[in-house]
């Protein structure tokens, strides 16, 4: 490097002689005289250049002089410098005028050839290292090459750096002069580096209108090269490019906005031509891992839509071509964890991101088929993440046709497949998925009733397929859904005659979906929504409405019959259909008795004494505010009844062996005496409630100390002093001054105060319905909508 | 050895000859006893005509050093006086008559005693008789014929003087002045390129052209090297100049080949289908015209002799020979202006501009029965000696002059 400094200092010296009026053509001539070829040519060169600079009128003949004399140097790194010199002496006198004014001094066609020359005599070179030396210095000596492919690389930089260089004739000239050089060279190293050193030293105008030969060439490269990111590279930049052209339509505003708009979109044509080129290329090179295919379609897809986020049909394409090549590859099953599929997570996720919107997803009609490409794991994957997506972005789907679509397309999620691997899944992450389930069917909404009872009769039908592991999660939802809308009929009833009969055809809906639970050999859960659906029906006053809810109502019953036998699950059964019951005001005497005593029966026949000291207790509630036609949906108040069955509370309680529960059960009673008390059941009397209070007193000492017991005592004081204060103020409302109370109280004793409130006031929400997962956290919403 | 010093000699071409002398030289053969005993009594000088606008050239002495003489041409007037300057003013020279002779002979070094005169012209200045005073007499030789140009090789010289006699009784008294001949050609009426297919069997083969068979002394060899098939590792590539002299006749004949010039032109290894340019100019060397059977006495021809080194330093060469003439130099001056003009006749003007373009068989094979074999240096004995020694240049040359006569004498 040094020398070339020196012989800069040289080649000022004899310009400034020459200036003077020396002749350099003699000393041209006399530099030839050197019998060794590498100083020679450095010479030559260097006087050459001096010659060129006093005598303009020889530029072109010399400077073909110059580059075809090089050829002498073929030892690849002494003529890589030699050249390279060549190429830094030349760089400023190279012609660079498009009209050849003065044919000796050149145009810029000249330089183009002389440029074009070297280059291919100097890629030659480089790539003649590859081959020569002994194959265990390899390594070193790509290496050696890596460094030294910026000499070859320079010469396109010199290109590119003339300015008469236009459209036309990079087209024509420059671009088929470096393809040529770079398909022929036959080197996987040389065409990698020299296809980006295209892509990255050319204006994105010449890309765009030369993407064919690009391409094509592309298609001749050797089979080491990695195509797949020389196109990345391509499509990005093009990518990037239409952004800024966007940018520049979207910011300017002068005039001629139209004309640069017309150019933009020509240009947006290009780009889809080459998508079709792309896929042209794809097709050619068919030993192209399918993974980097996959990976070249992620940026097509990506150059589709950031050019054209509006068309679908281009990334749609994409899609197509994707499916084309596995279908010629034969490849119908991609294992999760393989590369490939990797990268066709990617391309399939990108869809999804940009869009943000399912539906627009859906519009890609090769999207389904190809998820169906990857294996179990792949598509449960990808259906999960879509799902997420959705979720997020809160996309809506109002039509049943685009619901079976989807559902369709995550079938992996929402039945068993083919291909699933026998070995259970971990628990909580599939509680986890169906949860997602859960939720993306609460997105399955039009605004037209009609339609929305279409989407869900779909959906039911894709989610009852789902088996008994995952109908659990998925069908709930779908009959909150179907009593909601029930609702909406309801408050169209002006407007639409029909609405008695479609809400009795929801509630059948709803029905068979239950059964198809209690099928799945689920109790609790269809018993909630049973009573759900009750209460339901309950408010809607449509013709036959009681009969559907006593149908509700008894199939809950039965269910509680039939299929609870665990004896805390009877007890918060029983207690949460009294609870339901308590609320409806729909049903006849005719219907409302036989319930009643139902619930009292069933209540009283609880297996444990506790739990049927509680039942029964809970159950002297119907009797005061249950509601029914023949009392015009007031409160029946049958006090008499009440004390029955509160009596009968004590009675049991006095059965119980341990004398701490006993003791708990009598304030749980004094409790509810308290309360009718309060309500002004005359049959409560202050006599019966000292009773009660004497004997709790009298049991009280006698229990153990321990937690329990403090507890028990607390709840008893609490209960006191309510009473205390009931007498000092007895103008506020018992419960209220129950619950304002409540509020003060250190937080350790509110459990057992809710605990008791929920036997006193059964009007409560069940607060039982509230459970653990997701899937009943929406239950919850819906409760609350309802 | 010979060749050696002959070769450094053309690479330091010492100016210091140039000084001309216009005085006379007094020597040759046989004459330095001429001036025993009598002492100088007088001095003889050679003043010849028009000095001032001829030209001079160099020769070269037997001694190897350079001399710079007048230059004449093929039937040019010779012309001039010759004084004669007493020592002692007022003594007496007496003589037998007073000559001058124009002589061109040719000398063969083995052959010290014979000279072979081609041409003998003599003119009588003065008859018998005695000189009392400084004289001067007028010569001149008539569009004297010089068939023959003056040469001064490894074992033969050939050369044209003047010389004057001045009889005496006992010795007599010469004078000699050697003039320089440069024998003009016109443009040879053919003059074909050489072109020439050559290779050692699945090997190498190359295909060479030079542009022309007959160079002028100042001329450029334009040429290139394309190469068929490449299997061997070649390291680089020059093209030599080899003058060939040969001299006597029959048994006597001897043969000296001596490397005028070595020039690389390529670096490294080619592979197929490279095309390598060839661009040498003659001008820089030490070179004659060729000369065939001069006087059935010698013989001077040059050859281009391309070699090419492998990285085992074994040599492949294929010698071709060229036609060297001397050009006129009004026409070499009418040259030179049209040198000067926007196209420069040597520069490489396109991919093939300067050689007939033509089409290479990509298929060697098809040429196999048309290849000339290339001479290849299997002495690989004393090659690998030489490795051993660092590459003394002399060493080399010798070498590769012994290889050249090897190849011929295949």
């Amino acid at each position: 490097m040094a020398i070339t400094d020196e012989l800069r200092h040289l080649e000022l010296y004899l310009f400034d002689e020459f200036q003077k009026g020396r002749k350099v053509a003699d000393l041209y001539e006399l530099v030839q005289y050197a019998g060794n070829i590498v100083p020679r040519l450095y010479l030559l060169i260097t006087v050459g250049l001096v010659y060129i600079k006093t005598n303009t009128c020889l530029k072109r003949n010399l400077l073909k002089d110059m580059v075809e004399m090089c050829r002498g140097v073929q030892h690849p790194l002494r003529g890589l410098f030699l050249r390279n010199y060549l190429l830094q002496c030349t760089r400023n006198v190279l012609p660079d005028v498009a009209e050849q004014e003065d044919e000796s001094e050149g145009s810029v066609r000249d330089s183009i050839d002389f440029v074009l020359m070297n280059f291919a005599e100097m890629n030659k070179l480089w790539v003649r290292m590859q081959h020569q030396g002994h194959s265990r210095d390899r390594e070193r000596r790509e290496r050696e090459r890596e460094e030294l492919r910026i000499l070859v690389g320079t010469n396109l930089v010199r290109l590119s750096q003339l300015e008469t260089v236009n459209l036309d004739k990079y087209k024509k000239l420059v671009l088929p002069g470096i393809l040529e050089q770079v398909v022929s060279c036959r080197d996987a190293i040389a065409q990698e580096y020299l296809m980006e050193c295209i892509i990255q030293v050319f204006p994105d105008e010449f890309h765009l209108q030369t993407l064919h030969a690009f391409l094509k060439s592309c298609a001749e490269l050797q089979t080491g090269v990695n195509v797949k990111n020389i196109i990345i590279t391509l499509i990005d930049r093009l990518a990037t490019f239409s952004q800024r052209a966007d940018a520049a339509v979207g910011s300017s505003s002068i005039p001629s906005d139209v004309r640069l708009f017309d150019v933009f979109s020509d240009q947006v044509a290009t780009i889809i031509q080459a998508i079709n080129m792309f896929h042209s290329l794809l097709q050619s090179r068919q030993d192209m891992p399918p993974e980097d295919i996959v990976s070249l379609q992620v940026s097509l897809v990506n150059l589709a839509h950031k050019c054209y986020p509006d068309r679908v049909d281009y990334v749609d394409k994409v899609l197509l071509t994707t499916l084309q090549i596995f279908q010629k590859l034969n490849i119908d099953r991609i294992e999760y964890s393989s590369a490939l599929a990797r990268e066709l997570t990617k391309l399939m996720k990108i869809p999804v991101d940009n869009y943000n919107n399912l539906l627009t997803v859906l519009q890609l009609q090769h999207y389904g088929p190809l998820l169906d490409a990857f294996d179990y794991h792949g598509r449960k994957n990808l259906a999960a993440y879509i799902v997420t997506n959705a979720l997020d972005n809160e996309t809506l789907v109002p039509t049943q046709e685009q619901v079976d679509t989807i559902l369709t397309m995550l079938s992996s999620l929402i039945q068993d497949q083919s291909d699933q691997p026998s070995a259970e899944e971990d628990p909580e992450d599939f509680a986890e998925e169906q949860g997602l389930l859960g939720r993306f069917i609460h997105l399955l909404r039009s605004d037209i009733p009609d339609q929305q009872y279409l989407i869900l009769s779909t959906a039911r039908k894709h989610f009852g397929a789902g088996g008994n592991r995952r109908i659990k999660y998925t069908l709930p939802p779908i009959v909150f859904q179907a009593y909601q809308l029930a609702f909406r009929f309801k408050a169209l009833k002006n407007e639409d005659e029909m609405w008695e009969k479609k809400c009795q055809k929801i509630f059948q809906f709803c029905h068979q979906t239950i059964t198809a639970l209690i099928k799945a050999e689920l109790a609790e859960l269809p018993l909630r929504l049973f009573l759900q659906g009750a209460i339901a029906v309950g408010l809607m006053e449509f013709e036959n409405y009681e009969t559907v809810a006593y149908e509700f109502m008894s199939q809950a019953f039965s269910l509680y019959e039939d299929e609870i036998s665990d004896s805390k699950a009877q007890l918060a059964a029983i207690t949460l259909i009294v609870a339901t019951f308590e609320q409806m005001s729909c049903f006849s005497e005719e219907n409302h008795e036989p319930l009643r005593t139902q619930c009292a029966l069933a209540a009283s026949k609880l297996l444990k004494k506790p739990d049927q000291c509680r039942g029964v207790a809970t159950c002297s509630h119907l009797f005061w505010s249950g509601k029914s036609i023949a009392t015009g949906g007031k409160e029946m108040h049958d006090g008499k009844r009440v004390l029955e069955c509160l009596k009968k509370g004590v009675r049991i309680g006095n059965q119980c062996m341990d004398p701490s529960v006993q003791v708990q059960l009598f304030v749980e009673l004094l409790n509810h005496y308290i309360y009718f008390y309060e309500k002004e059941n005359d049959q409560v009397t202050i006599q019966i409630l000292n009773q009660l209070i004497g004997k709790i007193r009298e049991e009280l000492p006698n229990l153990e100390a321990n937690e329990e017991t403090e507890q028990i005592n607390k709840h008893f004081n609490n209960t006191l002093e309510h009473l205390r204060n009931r007498v000092d103020s007895p103008e506020s409302e018992g419960l209220s001054a129950v619950l304002q109370k409540l509020a003060q109280l250190p937080s350790s004793d509110v459990d057992c105060i809710v605990d008791a409130l929920d036997r006193a006031v059964p009007s409560h929400q069940p607060a039982e319905l509230v459970s653990k997962t997701e899937c009943f956290n929406s239950i919850i919403d819906d409760t609350e909508g309802l | 050895m010979r060749l050696n010093s002959a070769l450094d000699e053309v690479q330091s071409a010492n100016p210091c000859t140039s000084i001309p002398r216009s005085s006379v030289i007094i020597g040759g053969p046989g004459n330095i006893t001429s001036f025993f005993g009598f002492g100088q009594s007088a001095d003889i000088e050679i003043i010849l005509d028009g000095t001032e606008n001829r030209k001079m050239a160099e020769l070269k002495s037997e001694d190897g050093k350079k001399e710079r003489h007048f230059l004449y041409y093929d039937g040019e007037t010779v012309s001039g006086k010759v004084n004669v300057t007493l020592k002692k003013p007022g003594s007496k020279l007496e003589h037998q008559g007073i000559k001058i002779e124009f002589v061109g002979q040719i000398e063969l070094y083995y052959d010290r005693g014979n000279h072979h005169e081609f041409t003998s012209l003599v003119k009588e200045l003065a008859r018998p008789g005695e000189l009392t005073q400084n004289t001067m007499y007028a010569f001149e030789f008539q569009n004297v014929e010089k068939p023959f140009e003056s040469y001064t090789g490894s074992n033969v010289r050939l050369r044209y003087f003047l010389r004057v006699t001045i009889v005496r009784r006992l010795s007599d008294m010469v004078k000699e002045v050697d003039i320089v001949v440069h024998t003009l050609s016109c443009y040879p009426d053919m003059n074909n390129s050489i072109k020439m297919e050559v290779g050692i069997e699945d090997c190498l083969h190359i295909e060479f052209e030079y542009n022309k068979s007959k160079y002028h002394l100042k001329d450029v060899i334009v040429g290139k090297i394309y190469f068929l098939l490449v299997r061997i590792k070649i390291k680089n590539m020059e093209i030599a100049i080899i003058k060939r002299e040969t001299t006597g006749s029959g048994p006597n004949t001897f043969t000296e080949n001596e490397t005028i010039a070595k020039y690389e032109i390529m670096d490294g290894a080619p592979v197929r289908g490279e095309s390598i340019p060839i661009r040498v100019f003659l001008a820089g060397y030490d070179l004659t015209p060729s000369m065939r059977d001069i006087n059935k006495k010698f013989s001077v021809r040059y050859y281009l002799n391309l070699v090419l080194m492998d990285e085992e330093d074994r040599r492949y060469f294929k010698q071709q020979e060229i036609t060297l003439w001397r050009k006129g130099e009004k026409t070499r001056k009418n040259l030179q202006t049209s040198a000067t003009s926007p196209q420069l006749p040597h520069l490489v003007t396109g991919g093939a501009d300067s050689l007939t373009a033509h089409n290479h068989n990509s298929d060697p094979k098809d040429l196999s029965g048309t290849i000339e074999d290339m001479k290849r240096d299997m002495d690989d004995e004393e090659h690998s000696s030489n490795s051993t020694v660092p590459p003394v240049s002399s060493h080399g040359d010798a070498c590769s002059t012994s290889l050249t006569a090897g190849g011929l004498d295949e």
